[in-house]
């Protein structure tokens, strides 16, 4: 039902106004032709007429009377008619001069011409009439000359008279017709009004019956759609009375609709436990108009079945104005299947998020664990180099160890993508210098480079820049990655390193300067369909190009991941024969240059309480000397090495009191150099070893130690502090053995695979050492060789890199027993004593 | 109006009882007689001759009416004898009366005309006798301002003056 709207009242009130003028119209002249009639019916125009042509009849009448007079002797009869005629006359000439019906005529000219004559005659006969009869005989024949001289008159007031009241009449009704003829003009217009006013209603009527119709249609359609809705449709009036309840509601809440309608929504649908708060909540609802469901969309919640059990719902709760008042529209859905679904979908997730981080928890300790024991591989492939072997050997001994370097990089790389992947990859932001970093690369790879007959230079384009604040690490990994791939695909060519700084750009509203190096090459080039995929992990391991270019599996997918990671890019320019162009751009924050603190107590004494045997463990040539210099001033005796491989070398070779590890170093590093020397068994293998680093981080520092170092100083260690820590690792205080046990892979196992499942192979394993010890030197070479090789390597899974080295001895002289019987024996107690330091330290 | 309707037509009735005694009596003088009643008078016994003088006719009733007339010039006070009593006096109810004037004009007047509050034998024009130039010396005068009825042109036929015969056909 449409409310009506103000113009279609204007319409109707002009309508009946209409009507109603034309219907009073009607009236009205109705009035006046009723009217006219009436005037007509009372009209006196016939017994005026007849008086007026009574007038002459009378006039003749005394004219007769008075001509038949006798004029000897006349009857008093004879006088009685002509007095008779005479006021008869009288009486009708006095009715025209004083009847109201005659008013009008007196106005006429000729009318009152004649009267005036007729009168005087009366007037002056009057006299004589009522006088003495004898004078009325007498002057009979003088009256009746008069009487003919007036008849004329007489005539003409008649005449007129007649006339004019035919004229009148003829007005009169033509006025009528006239009325009649507006009547019937109003009336057709009545009519015409009546026909338009019918056709309107009927048009009216055949619009009802469609809109009725539409109407009826309309709620067919809702009932259908409501009907067949799979969700409960519930309509409820203002005080919560189930008005409808579909079939959705019925199979929903287990109720026949017969039952549901009429009753309180709250009866039907709220859950027992719910009841209080729903009548709470209609409370408010009523007293403030605020509910927490109504208008709100789709709410999540719970109702009650029939038979009590409660289930999940959502729903949703629409007002409608009615003409009824408001009704509610209820929109229930049972989401029970929907809530266990997302249940389960949630508990998948987790499961799979758990065996995701199991996954990258055992890849990062069985990476960790494969690095150690190739560590210990390589360390004593080291030292097999260094023993005289023959050139075939020799060059066995060369493949080895770049398989295992090799092997030992990709381990890395691997655990660096684990960490990477689970998050855990953290920079370490401190101040590097751009241009030594890059000539750090540079040193490094030139060497390789010129191996290749390849020129290998860099130079800043631009501005430069020198001190940023960035994980000097990461940048060096990515760039040594990229130059190095450089290198070994371009033979008898030219790498031209450039460096920028660009203005930021990116990401809009970063305006950190962007500093670009870009690698470019005149190497062999790269085909458009690996250009993508060589940015993957394992992807390029394409055979031939693994052949070929020596194969750097995890390498660009790494160097990738660490670009992002410090929210730069690689790009790669490349086509086979044009040489490649690699490009890293990474946001950076320029810094002031770092102040060097100066550690040096003044009451240090200049000269050491003892000369000491330095091993000097440094690439950099510069800081090498000015470390020599301080040293040997101080009357120490410096052993120089340049790398991790000579330290290495001359640490097994020679005893020296303390050795000085730079940890970065190319080749091996100070780290490396370090394990070797603790897992060999060098002359230095249990001297102090001191970290000379420029991480400064605690958690590197941690590594370093459980490296087997002893300390570590934050480089530039200069002056005064260098002597001091010579000092105190020399004089015997803070001085000790390494650890025989790194803690970190049996924490990281015992994390992996369980407490009690590592115990178990503890267990295992310390039964097959104490055989392997008790079984003592005299066994059989082979068996002692396979044993010690099994041990080693269960050793080095929990971290006893000594009894590992050890052990690796124990293999090696083993093996060698045909050789050298002693070195076997004397390999087996050192076994012994390391297994018995190793086991306190591993708690069995 | 039911009231003194009733209390006219009780008077009526005492008027009837009146007349009937008077119904033999004639004028003493010929000359005095303006009115001559003749016709069936006394239920079909036959003709007869009844004769009024003023007096006569003043006797059966004295009705007042003031009115204006087509003849006229203004409002005048008309007295005069009742239609109504006069033919009650006669022992009429039923047919008409040929009312003749002094000029021979006559006019048939049904009996049904004669009702109370309708028209007398007016004899008295403002209060004086009317004269024959005066349309006297009876003259039968509706109340025509009283009814629109009454100002119709057959009504105006029917107002007859100088009347002094009446004949009463049945």
């Amino acid at each position: 039902m449409q409310p009506i709207q103000p113009f279609q009242i204007a319409r109707i009130a002009f309508g009946l106004l209409t009507f109603a003028i034309l219907v009073l119209t009607l009236g009205a002249l109705t009035m006046n032709v009723l009217r006219d009639l009436r005037d007509q019916r009372s009209a006196q125009e016939d017994i005026v007429q007849w008086s007026l042509s009574q007038v002459e009849i009378d006039f003749l009448r005394l004219q007769l009377a008075v001509s038949t007079l006798p004029t000897d002797q006349p009857g008093t009869e004879d006088l009685d008619q002509v007095t008779r005629a005479f006021d008869i006359f009288y009486s009708r000439v006095d009715l025209l001069r004083n009847g109201s019906a005659y008013a009008a005529l007196r106005d006429l000219a000729e009318f009152d011409q004649a009267m005036s004559r007729v009168e005087t005659f009366l007037d002056d006969t009057v006299p004589l009439i009522d006088g003495p009869s004898q004078d009325l005989v007498g002057a009979a024949p003088a009256l009746l000359t008069r009487i003919e001289t007036l008849r004329p008159a007489v005539r003409q007031v008649s005449r007129s008279g007649v006339g004019y009241f035919a004229r009148l009449s003829d007005d009169r009704r033509n006025e009528v017709v006239r009325t009649l003829v507006q009547l019937a003009a109003v009336a057709g217009g009545l009519l015409l009004a009546l026909l338009l006013l019918a056709l309107r209603l009927g048009w009216l009527n055949a619009q009802s019956i469609r809109r009725r119709a539409e109407v009826a249609a309309a709620y067919e359609r809702v009932r259908v759609v409501s009907e067949t809705s799979l969700d409960a449709v519930i309509l409820s009036d203002e005080t919560g009375k189930v008005l409808s309840f579909n079939a959705a509601a019925e199979r929903t809440f287990g109720v026949f609709a017969a039952q549901a309608i009429g009753k309180n929504l709250s009866e039907v649908i709220v859950p027992e436990h719910l009841q209080d708060w729903h009548q709470e909540e209609m409370r408010t609802f009523e007293r403030t108009g605020k509910h927490a469901i109504l208008g709100k969309g789709r709410v999540k919640g719970v109702a009650s079945r029939a038979d009590g059990t409660v289930f999940p719902v959502e729903l949703s709760v629409q007002r409608a104005t009615t003409l009824e008042g408001d009704i509610y529209v209820v929109v229930l859905r049972d989401i029970s299947h929907r809530v266990q679904a997302e249940r389960d979908l949630v508990a998948a997730r987790d499961q799979a998020l758990a065996s995701e981080r199991a996954k990258g928890d055992f890849l990062a300790t069985m990476s960790h664990e494969i690095r150690t024991p190739l560590n210990g591989l390589l360390g004593n492939l080291g030292l097999l180099g260094d023993t005289i072997l023959s050139e075939r050997q020799q060059e066995y001994v060369r493949n080895m160890e770049t398989s295992g370097r090799m092997l030992l990089r990709h381990v890395t790389d691997v655990l660096d993508i684990t960490r990477y992947d689970a998050g855990k990859l953290r920079l370490r932001q401190r101040p590097m210098h751009v241009g030594r970093m890059i000539q750090d690369i540079v040193d490094n790879q030139s060497g390789a480079a010129r191996a290749n007959d390849t020129r290998l230079s860099w130079a800043w384009e631009g501005d430069r820049i020198d001190w940023i604040l960035a994980d000097r690490d990461r940048i060096e990994g990515v760039l040594l990655n990229i130059v190095g791939n450089a290198v070994k695909f371009t033979h008898g060519g030219q790498i031209d390193i450039t460096a920028k700084v660009e203005p930021g750009t990116e990401p809009p509203g970063d305006d950190r300067p962007v500093l670009h190096v870009a690698v470019r090459d005149t190497g062999m080039g790269i085909a458009e369909d690996m250009q993508a995929r060589i940015f993957e992990d394992f992807t390029t391991g394409d055979t031939t190009y693994d052949r070929q270019a020596g194969g750097t599996g995890l390498g660009l997918g790494l160097a990738r991941r660490f670009a992002e990671a410090m929210g730069g890019a690689i790009t790669l320019d490349s086509a086979p024969g044009r040489g490649s162009t690699f490009c890293l751009r990474l946001p950076v924050d320029p810094v002031d240059p770092p102040h060097h603190p100066t550690p040096l107590p003044a009451d240090r004494p200049a000269a050491p309480a003892r000369p000491s045997r330095v091993l000097l463990v440094e690439d950099n040539v510069i800081n090498r000397t000015i470390a020599r210099e301080t040293l040997s001033r101080a009357a120490h005796e410096v052993t120089e090495a340049k790398d991790g491989t000579e330290a290495v070398r001359l640490a097994a070779r020679s005893r020296f009191d303390v050795i000085l590890m730079d940890v970065r170093m190319p080749k091996m590093d100070g780290r490396k150099a370090t394990r070797l020397i603790r897992g060999g068994d060098g002359a230095s293998k249990d001297v102090p070893i001191i970290a000379l680093t420029a991480n400064a981080q605690a958690e590197e520092q941690a590594a370093f130690l459980a490296d087997g170092m002893n300390d570590v100083m934050v480089k530039p260690v200069l002056g005064d502090a260098l002597l001091c820590v010579v000092d105190r690792w020399t004089s015997g205080d803070g001085a000790s053995a390494p650890d025989p046990v790194d803690a970190e892979p049996l924490a990281d196992l015992r994390q992996a695979l369980g407490p009690d499942r590592v115990d178990d192979l503890l267990g295992r394993f310390a039964r097959e050492v104490d055989t392997l010890i008790s079984n003592g030197p005299d066994a059989d070479p082979a068996v002692i060789a396979d044993e010690a090789h099994r041990s080693a390597g269960s050793a080095a899974m929990f971290g006893a890199t000594a009894l590992q080295g050890a052990l690796g001895a124990l293999e090696q002289a083993a093996r060698n027993e045909a050789q050298d019987g002693e070195f076997l024996a004397a390999a087996h107690n050192a076994a012994r004593a390391e297994w018995s330091r190793s086991r306190v330290a591993l708690g069995l | 109006m039911v009231h003194p309707f009733r209390k006219l037509g009780l008077a009526g009735l005492l008027i009837l009882f009146s007349t009937l005694s008077w119904a033999g009596e004639s004028p003493k003088d010929d000359t005095s007689v303006i009115l001559t009643v003749t016709g069936s008078l006394d239920h079909e016994d036959g003709e007869d001759i009844v004769q009024f003088d003023l007096e006569r006719l003043r006797a059966l009733d004295e009705t007042r009416v003031e009115t204006s007339t087509i003849w006229t010039n203004g409002t005048h006070v008309f007295h005069g004898t009742s239609l109504a009593a006069f033919v009650d006096a006669l022992n009429i109810s039923e047919g008409k009366l040929r009312a003749r004037a002094i000029n021979d004009y006559a006019v048939d007047i049904p009996v049904s005309d004669a009702v109370e509050g309708g028209p007398i034998l007016a004899w008295h024009l403002d209060g004086a006798p009317m004269s024959l130039r005066e349309k006297g010396p009876l003259w039968l005068i509706y109340p025509y301002d009283s009814d629109s009825q009454y100002r119709s042109d057959l009504i105006y036929s029917r107002s007859i003056w100088q009347l002094d015969r009446i004949e009463i056909i049945r």
